[in-house]
């Protein structure tokens, strides 16, 4: 009864023409909708915006109130760092960017086995934890390094700057490549055809139509592998040397001298670039057509003989296949040198590390997989509630909360670690130390490309199915069960997965939040890689590889089951 | 004979899609390859545009045989049902595209380029980018792009098929009128019988691989070679004009 009279009186108030939506909930559930509308927009403004003003307020802190002072001082004591952050900032952006745009084009002109085997050579490196590069390179080029000392008799001191360039390079290319891919599958391979129709030479395709098509991509390629640089501070740490940038110093201030101050102002100088790229990055990406889905990507080539086109095209297969015979050295390298010992002068197989590391803890192990999965399940669900109401309620301040929710992935690691500390560290709001704000940082950290995998599938769902069920009698419930939740469906396992691998490899943020008595896995490997326990370090490595791609492949056939019963 | 196609076969897996097809047709004709989808239409001229390598037989052009000629050699351009154009550059950019591999100088390129966008009234556009475009100017820009570098050969794969009724219409007479003015050799494939009626100088019926009857409109009209033909044509709703082509389709 009461009902009636309100949707009657709501009715009588939009003068009977247009009634809102929401009249035709039931009192209960729009209560509930409106409630969790609520709680996750103030949890995204808690979990974002918040630590970020945090990070902005206490870098203006001085003893006497609000000052520049900390910025100048900031910036004349480590005028070095920024300098070296810059610089190798902008030659890593090239050289990834450079083996990226190769590796992608190689793959895509490839078909058959060959592009399938290539692929999971990069798909493992999204799953593999990061260090792992680092961790090889010092095996095969170091002091001792199997290849410049025993192949070829150098002793180099790979501990500098060129090497944190290569190695960020070569960390960061397969993501860079998948994305290139991913853009690359979408271009209309009839346009492709036509060109070769006119006359075109497998050349001229390379120079005129597919260089061209991914030039947005090459650019929020650069953005990305240089913001990145900005923010890796594992690399300069293990093999910079003496050599130190700004990530670096930040995290030697927080971990080794716990001064915020200091830490605060200069992730401001890494904050405000941030910022200001993310938005070209924003403006790029709709160049590059939208939602350019990396895991989506690769699934259909263009058969093209690169080796035909010249010397670009000799270029491109020469730098593709350098890069896949230094992945495949690095990943052969990881797994291999935890089961191998220095006996005179020669290496002998053996399980000792092995069995050290099960005597050692692998509770660390256990807690990252139990971590994970919750960041795996919360995430992908909140990130499903987020463009339910963004994409598809199309809610007002949707641009702007679509804005914050993308911001964490342009952010430094450092900074979003440094904002959860300065924001959660007095009550009511006390979570340092907490299991809470470790798996709080990775879920929000992950939320840019969870929302972006939920709100393309959202956008795939015609809206006449909604008006379908409403109109043969359903009400918005049945709309979620029937329509909504089914479509997302492929999402909920890209989204998980994603979620997963992530979880279980990041570090960028969480090495800040992390409490000593509650390591995971991922900071045990950057403990052993930094005190040279390298058998043991390629264990973990190993480990969490093969924990990752076990979970992916279980998802994998979950939801190829999914298809098979749900083709329509 | 100007085009001439002997015995091509393709399979895919054990499945013979095109089955031992021989025809040929004279220069400045237009010829409809008609058929449901599947029936191997577009795999018949994807072998000619080069695209899909041939699993038997040849094809001649004026006397010379493209069997084995990469897409970018062989004198014959194609205007694909999705267009095809290149986003990233403008309508002038895409039309002269081909120009640059005959080596003809920019200039007199640009100058051919206006003058084949003012033949498919298309003038006004040259500078406008490819997204601004609507499917009907998108297709006029492609039929440009494939005729300037003045082919032997054009082969057009439903090019009106993503178009409305009316639009089609419009284009399909434009078509004609451009086809008999360039004196173009043109292979047409198209699912719609009254399109094929009305363009062909020649048409073929084709259904699984092979053509059930290859003659001009006005005999298969006259001469159905089977029950399938007359069916498949809606032959008793044609009307035709005393010259032959079509006047209209009676619509119940």
């Amino acid at each position: 009864m009461n009902k009636v009279v309100k949707e009657h009186n709501s009715l009588n108030m939009n003068n009977g023409r247009k009634a809102s939506k929401d009249t035709f909930l039931p009192v209960f559930s729009r209560t509930v909708d409106g409630t969790l509308r609520v709680v996750v927009l103030a949890l995204i403004l808690l979990f974002i915006l918040f630590p970020m003003v945090c990070i902005a307020l206490r870098s203006f802190a001085g003893p006497e109130g609000p000052t520049l002072g900390n910025y100048a001082e900031v910036f004349t004591k480590y005028r070095q760092n920024f300098v070296n952050s810059i610089v190798v900032g902008v030659a890593t952006a090239i050289l990834c960017t450079f083996f990226s745009v190769c590796t992608a084009l190689f793959i895509y002109t490839k078909t058959g086995k060959l592009r399938l085997a290539l692929m999971a050579v990069l798909l493992v490196s999204m799953v593999a934890p990061p260090f792992v590069s680092s961790l090889a390179y010092i095996q095969l080029y170091g002091r001792r390094g199997w290849i410049t000392y025993r192949l070829l008799g150098l002793s180099l001191n790979p501990y500098n700057a060129l090497g944190v360039i290569c190695m960020q390079s070569i960390s960061f290319a397969p993501m860079n490549a998948l994305f290139l891919i991913g853009i690359l599958s979408k271009t209309d391979s009839a346009s492709l055809r036509a060109a070769r129709d006119l006359g075109a030479d497998p050349a001229h395709v390379l120079r005129d139509m597919l260089i061209p098509l991914i030039r947005p991509g090459i650019y929020v390629s650069l953005l990305l592998s240089f913001v990145r640089s900005l923010a890796d501070f594992g690399t300069p740490v293990i093999i910079g040397g003496r050599f130190s940038t700004i990530a670096s110093e930040i995290y030697l201030k927080i971990i080794g001298y716990a001064d915020l101050e200091d830490a605060s102002a200069m992730n401001m100088f890494l904050l405000l670039p941030s910022i200001g790229f993310f938005f070209l990055y924003r403006h790029l990406m709709t160049k590059t057509g939208g939602t350019a889905d990396a895991q989506r990507g690769g699934q259909e080539g263009f058969d093209l003989k690169l080796l035909r086109c010249g010397g670009t095209g000799i270029a491109v297969s020469g730098a593709a296949l350098l890069f896949f015979v230094m992945m495949i050295l690095q990943y052969g390298c990881i797994f291999v040198s935890g089961f191998l010992k220095r006996k005179a002068g020669s290496y002998v197989f053996t399980t000792e590390f092995l069995q050290e590391l099960f005597r050692y803890d692998l509770s660390t192990m256990v807690r990252s997989v139990v971590y994970a999965l919750i960041v795996g399940f919360v995430g992908t669900f909140f990130a499903i509630l987020f463009s339910y109401y963004t994409e598809w309620r199309k809610m007002r301040g949707r641009s702007f909360f679509d804005c914050l929710v993308t911001l964490p992935y342009m952010l430094p690691g450092t900074c979003f670690g440094i904002g959860y500390i300065l924001a959660f560290n007095k009550e009511p709001l006390a979570l340092m130390g907490t299991g809470i704000i470790v798996i709080a940082n990775m879920i929000f950290k992950q939320l840019p490309t969870s929302t972006k995998l939920c709100t393309a599938a959202l956008s795939q769902i015609p809206r006449a199915q909604e008006y379908a069920v409403r109109d043969l009698g359903g009400g918005r419930l049945s709309v979620l069960k029937d329509v909504i939740l089914p479509g997302l469906r492929p999402a909920f396992f890209s989204s998980f997965s994603y979620n997963f691998s992530t979880a279980m490899t990041t570090a960028g943020a969480v090495i800040f939040l992390i409490n000593p008595g509650k390591k995971l896995a991922v900071f045990k490997l950057f403990d052993a890689v930094s005190s040279g326990e390298y058998a043991i370090a390629s264990l973990i490595s190993t480990l969490i590889i093969i924990i990752v791609l076990v979970v992916e492949g279980i998802i994998y056939m979950f939801s190829m089951k999914g298809v098979k019963t749900n083709v329509s | 004979m100007y085009l001439e196609v002997q015995g091509l076969k393709k399979r895919f897996g054990n499945k013979n899609i095109v089955d031992d097809l021989s025809f040929s047709l004279d220069k400045g004709k237009l010829m409809c390859i008609l058929g449901s989808s599947g029936c191997g239409k577009t795999t018949t001229l994807n072998m000619i545009g080069g695209f899909l390598k041939a699993d038997g037989g040849r094809i001649l052009l004026d006397g010379q045989d493209i069997t084995d000629i990469s897409p970018e050699e062989r004198p014959v351009t194609t205007v694909f049902q999705a267009y095809a154009l290149f986003p990233h550059m403008s309508v002038m950019q895409n039309v002269v595209y081909g120009l640059k591999f005959k080596k003809v100088p920019k200039q007199e390129a640009e100058e051919r380029g206006r003058r084949y966008l003012e033949m498919v009234g298309m003038a006004e556009y040259a500078d406008r980018p490819i997204q601004s475009l609507s499917g009907g100017q998108q297709q006029r820009v492609a039929l440009a792009r494939a005729l300037i570098t003045e082919p032997k050969l054009c082969l057009l794969d439903e090019p009106f098929s993503n178009l409305d009724a009316g639009l089609r219409e419009k284009l399909r007479f434009e078509l004609k009128r451009l086809q008999k003015e360039l004196g173009m050799t043109m292979l047409f494939v198209t699912h719609d019988q009254e399109e094929a009626m009305i363009l062909s100088d020649k048409m073929a019926v084709m259904e699984k691989g092979i053509f059930v009857q290859c003659d001009t409109p006005w005999n298969i009209y006259h001469n159905p070679a089977s029950d399938f033909v007359r069916d498949f044509l809606k032959l008793d709703r044609l009307i035709f004009q005393e010259d032959g082509t079509m006047l209209k389709r009676i619509t119940e």
